[in-house]
């Protein structure tokens, strides 16, 4: 069926932004958390932009007062071992290549 | 299908990866997503909710429409990982595979939507029921199989000192390295990509702009490090640090100045199925027809007009394909299933036509990737003229966290040409400061 789509990871529909903002919410951060854009493998890279100038639109609001939902880190996928090894910076501990 | 160009000479050597266990030729050293499509494979994996269709987007590790499972490894971004003898790979999130997924279903039972705060709630037992389904199918991929793959090494941190860190081998990043390495400072820059050049690259003529400022950059001592993210500025860790993954360890960098040239994110347009396979940024597609000499087809549509537009269609028609540009307004829906097959878009008497067509290529206004430099203390604000939350910079690339210095298209989108000079004008003065501040006790 035909959607048009403002978060791909977590198929949130622009038909769910308005939902959202019918219900209440004007926060992107509470936004994020009832439609779930942004929660995604992207973590809002290609949605956050977007869900924050639609909802600029739909509420008339002043862009500028419009703030991004928190950062959070790692910003890319990373494998969680890299984690896991010794940061002590001397390269012979735990390297086992 | 074989949408390659060959006329440029050897493409290296084929071979053929399976996906879903079925073979598909491809060739050493391209990227799998663009490997895939290049041999006719549309669908990469299943959306989670809707189970609809999903293929690259971006082309450039952001996007999240390309994972799949690979080598038992399960959601890895196929665009960021080189083809090679014995990949195999799988599609994410469907059953039996992503080109027929029975669970797509979902997508028609829902046509408006699925409220997931109100789902089946009237019953009691309905919802039980609904629970429990709903629990099998969330999460995303399947755990590697267990003795499947071999025990992970558990690689040692390590920790780097430089004088500049530049955050992005693009046009900007590389213009700002070029300037500190030039007046003699050790200068590093980190790039997530599988090769450096970032915006350049999609763009006609850029590829050799790239490699003009790479080999000023190797010439003044500087260091590139590929496939590289900046993962978040830590202010708890000895004063701060810039936690970096590189493909074999974790890097714990400090530097005088931390230059971040992010550069900005394809974003897609809001259009009905917008989210079909083949229809991708105009970035993406700038990259398989320059950097891959990939085509979708005879029939290429832009959606969304300025000069990158203008640029990628010269471009393409080059190389022999209809392309149809059309401004965002215009544009009503995308039409096809697994893959694009027609865009249709309002004509200048008014009426909804419909252009078939291989692909559709989204030029949006790229939002500025401006995450890393917030994480570091630098303000941005959201404004459509530049695409998103901009981060916020003087005439300098100041932003308003100390040591923190931002240039190129993460203060606002202006394309590579813009980007490298306020680049290098940045990287300039950050040098300058930098020895003053060296030479003043």
């Amino acid at each position: 069926m035909s959607k048009i789509m403002l978060c791909r990871c977590e198929d949130v529909t622009l038909a769910d932004l308005a939902h959202a903002v019918e219900e209440g919410y004007r926060d992107l951060e509470e936004i994020k958390r009832y439609t779930g854009f942004g929660t995604g493998p992207c973590q809002g890279k290609e949605c956050l932009a977007t869900v924050a100038l639609a909802l600029a639109q739909v509420t008339k609001d002043d862009p500028a007062n419009i703030a991004p939902f928190t950062t959070r880190p790692p910003l890319t996928p990373t494998p969680i071992k890299l984690f896991a090894g010794d940061l002590s910076g001397d390269d012979s501990a735990g390297d086992d290549e | 299908v074989d949408r390659r160009i060959y006329r440029d000479g050897d493409r290296g050597e084929a071979i053929t990866v399976d996906v879903d266990d079925k073979p598909h030729r491809v060739f050493v050293g391209e990227p799998l997503a663009v490997g895939l499509y290049a041999s006719g494979v549309e669908v990469l994996g299943r959306s989670i909710k809707y189970h609809r269709p999903r293929s690259f987007f971006c082309l450039r590790g952001h996007c999240g429409g390309c994972l799949m499972r690979v080598n038992g490894l399960p959601n890895v971004r196929a665009c960021q990982i080189a083809c090679v003898e014995g990949m195999t790979a799988e599609s994410q999130n469907a059953f039996p595979s992503g080109e027929y997924d029975l669970l797509g279903a979902v997508d028609w039972f829902f046509p408006r939507g699925m409220d997931h705060h109100r789902l089946m709630a009237g019953s009691k037992l309905l919802h039980g029921a609904m629970q429990k389904v709903v629990r099998k199918l969330s999460g995303l991929g399947k755990l590697p199989d267990p003795g499947g793959t071999p025990a992970p090494m558990i690689p040692a941190g390590a920790a780097e000192v430089v004088d500049v860190v530049v955050i992005g081998a693009g046009p900007a990043g590389l213009a700002a390295a070029v300037a500190t390495a030039q007046a003699g400072l050790t200068t590093l820059v980190v790039d997530e990509q599988l090769e450096p050049g970032g915006s350049w690259l999609s763009w006609p003529g850029g590829a050799a702009a790239a490699t003009a400022q790479i080999d000023a950059l190797m010439a003044a001592g500087g260091t590139i490090w590929s496939q590289s993210s900046a993962l978040s500025w830590f202010p708890e860790d000895d004063g701060g640090v810039l936690a970096v993954a590189t493909p074999d360890r974790l890097v714990r960098i400090t530097a005088q100045r931390y230059i971040y040239a992010t550069g900005a994110y394809d974003v897609n347009l809001a259009f009905e199925d917008n989210d079909r396979p083949g229809v991708m940024s105009a970035r993406a597609l700038g990259l398989l027809a320059l950097r891959d000499g990939v085509i979708p087809g005879p029939r290429v549509a832009i959606v969304g007009l300025g000069e990158y537009t203008t640029a990628l269609a010269g471009a393409l028609g080059e190389r022999g394909v209809e392309v149809l540009t059309v401004d965002a307004e215009r544009v009503r829906r995308a039409r096809g299933g697994k893959s694009v097959d027609a865009l249709d878009y309002v004509d200048a008497a008014g009426k909804v036509v419909s252009f078939n067509c291989d692909a559709v290529a989204v030029a949006g206004l790229p939002a500025p990737a401006s995450e890393a430099a917030r994480t570091h203390g630098a303000r941005v604000v959201l404004d459509p003229a530049e695409g998103g939350f901009a981060v916020i910079v003087d005439g300098d690339g100041h932003t308003s966290a100390p040591q923190v210095v931002a240039c190129g298209d993460v203060t606002g989108y202006q394309g590579p040409h813009a980007a490298a000079e306020e680049g290098a004008h940045v990287g300039a003065t950050a040098a300058a400061e930098i020895v003053a501040e060296r030479t003043t006790p």
